[in-house]
């Protein structure tokens, strides 16, 4: 899965370019689909119940 | 005079001591004599060996003692240098191997104000000053939405537990990677730094160093210049929650972040995930308005463009109609049925051909005549 970060920072680019230009319809229904993908697996991701936790053995350095 | 001494009697190996019998008579001698003291003095010619031990004079202008610190004693101080003023509290001694007289020390303070941790600690704030490591400006600003946090602690510690819970509440769409690492005692230096050495090969948007209450001698390891230098080091922003409220360890000073605890450190690595999922809603209308709004631009151009399509359609009929009216007026004037209305007749043959000269009549050609009111058929004879 793609990272939050950059999910949520498609879809603020997707939304201010829709925002602020003249797209045709076209162009405008294409970003509109990716930004309501984007949004759906973002709140997927913040649905998501468990904190994975993985352990890293320590190694000890050699003093 | 007293009687002749029969020097080869003396010197007798039953008449003489051996080397061992007077050391360990001496070293009796002085540990009955000299119980557990303290000495003041200043440091000489010091030395630590690989396997963690201390050795040292201490010195004043008339004399000088030599002195041993063991590593189970030493492990928590921080390391002193040649001409430190110092109390030492030890046990006077006689090292029979070497026939040495020496302190072996089991507590080392600075004369100094504050003490000998005071001292070293300004001493690598001072070297980590000079090296520019704690410049507010190299402070980096943490990840809004980390993916990956790393936390470096005691594994079985209250400090663990809190971050855990923390991060599971508000972001468990991160990953958390536990580092263990020893906090306390002789190899916490090491093993801190091996620990963010480890991390600082991993894919991990921000660190967590951390560790739950305690004695401020026991802060040591991370007002360890190394173990500043490895945080400093690292290539992602670091948060610190190892002092306490009064004691800022190096560790801290030297974080892109200080937390006050365990907790507060995790809630700094993280998002809120309940306000994260309002920010998508938010989103989510932003997106909506402006395809409303960019289809609206679309819609509207197509009603203009249907509008003119219709208002010219109607133009061009009302135009046609006109026309019609009066191509039907003078087709009304031309028309033959007027002409057969004044009583003229026009002939036919019967494939519609109208018969205008003698040569399309033969006699016995069928043929078709129209009157004003109908039509007759007809044979020439």
């Amino acid at each position: 899965m793609a990272e939050f970060s950059k999910q949520l920072e498609r879809l603020e680019a997707i939304v201010r370019r829709l925002e602020s230009e003249e797209l045709d319809l076209d162009e405008a229904l294409k970003l509109f689909e990716e930004g309501v993908e984007r949004l759906r697996a973002a709140r997927e991701q913040l649905a998501q119940a468990e904190l994975k936790v993985k352990k890293v053995l320590e190694i000890e350095s050699p003093s | 005079m007293g009687a002749p001494v029969d020097l080869f009697a003396a010197a007798s190996a039953e008449g003489a001591w051996t080397v061992g019998e007077v050391t360990r008579r001496a070293r009796a001698v002085i540990e009955a004599g000299l119980p557990p003291l303290w000495v003041r003095g200043e440091i000489a010619g010091f030395k630590a060996w690989r396997s963690g031990h201390w050795y040292f004079s201490l010195r004043d202008t008339s004399a000088q003692l030599r002195c041993v610190m063991f590593a189970k004693q030493n492990f928590r101080l921080p390391t002193p240098a040649d001409g430190m003023q110092v109390f030492v509290f030890a046990r006077p001694s006689l090292y029979e191997e070497k026939g040495e007289f020496q302190l072996t020390v089991m507590e080392l303070l600075s004369t100094e104000q504050g003490g000998l941790w005071k001292l070293a600690f300004e001493k690598a704030k001072a070297a980590l000053t000079k090296d520019g490591l704690l410049d507010p400006a190299r402070k980096r600003r943490l990840p809004l939405f980390p993916n990956r946090i790393a936390v470096v602690t005691s594994p079985d510690g209250a400090a663990l537990r809190d971050i855990q819970a923390v991060i599971a509440r508000r972001w468990p769409v991160a990953e958390l990677i536990v580092v263990p690492a020893q906090v306390q005692g002789a190899k916490a230096e090491s093993s801190l730094c091996s620990a963010l050495n480890r991390i600082s090969r991993l894919l991990v948007d921000v660190v967590v160093v951390a560790r739950g209450g305690g004695s401020v001698e026991d802060l040591w390891a991370f007002n360890s210049e190394r173990v500043a230098r490895a945080v400093a080091a690292m290539p992602m922003p670091v948060i610190s929650a190892v002092g306490h409220e009064t004691d800022v360890t190096l560790c801290d000073l030297v974080a892109d972040l200080r937390a006050a605890t365990p907790s507060a450190a995790a809630e700094a690595a993280t998002p809120d995930r309940a306000e994260v999922l309002a920010q998508c809603g938010v989103l989510g209308q932003r997106l909506a308005r402006a395809l409303r709004i960019a289809s609206r631009h679309v819609v509207e151009r197509l009603d203009r463009t249907g509008d003119r399509l219709v208002r010219c359609m109607e133009n061009r009929l009302e135009k046609s109609g006109a026309l019609l009216t009066a191509h039907s007026a003078r087709l009304d004037a031309l028309s033959p049925l007027r002409v057969l209305g004044r009583g003229y007749a026009v002939a036919r043959d019967t494939d519609g051909r109208v018969l205008k000269r003698v040569a399309q009549l033969p006699t016995g050609k069928e043929f078709r005549l129209r009157v004003t009111d109908g039509e007759v058929n007809g044979r020439v004879q």
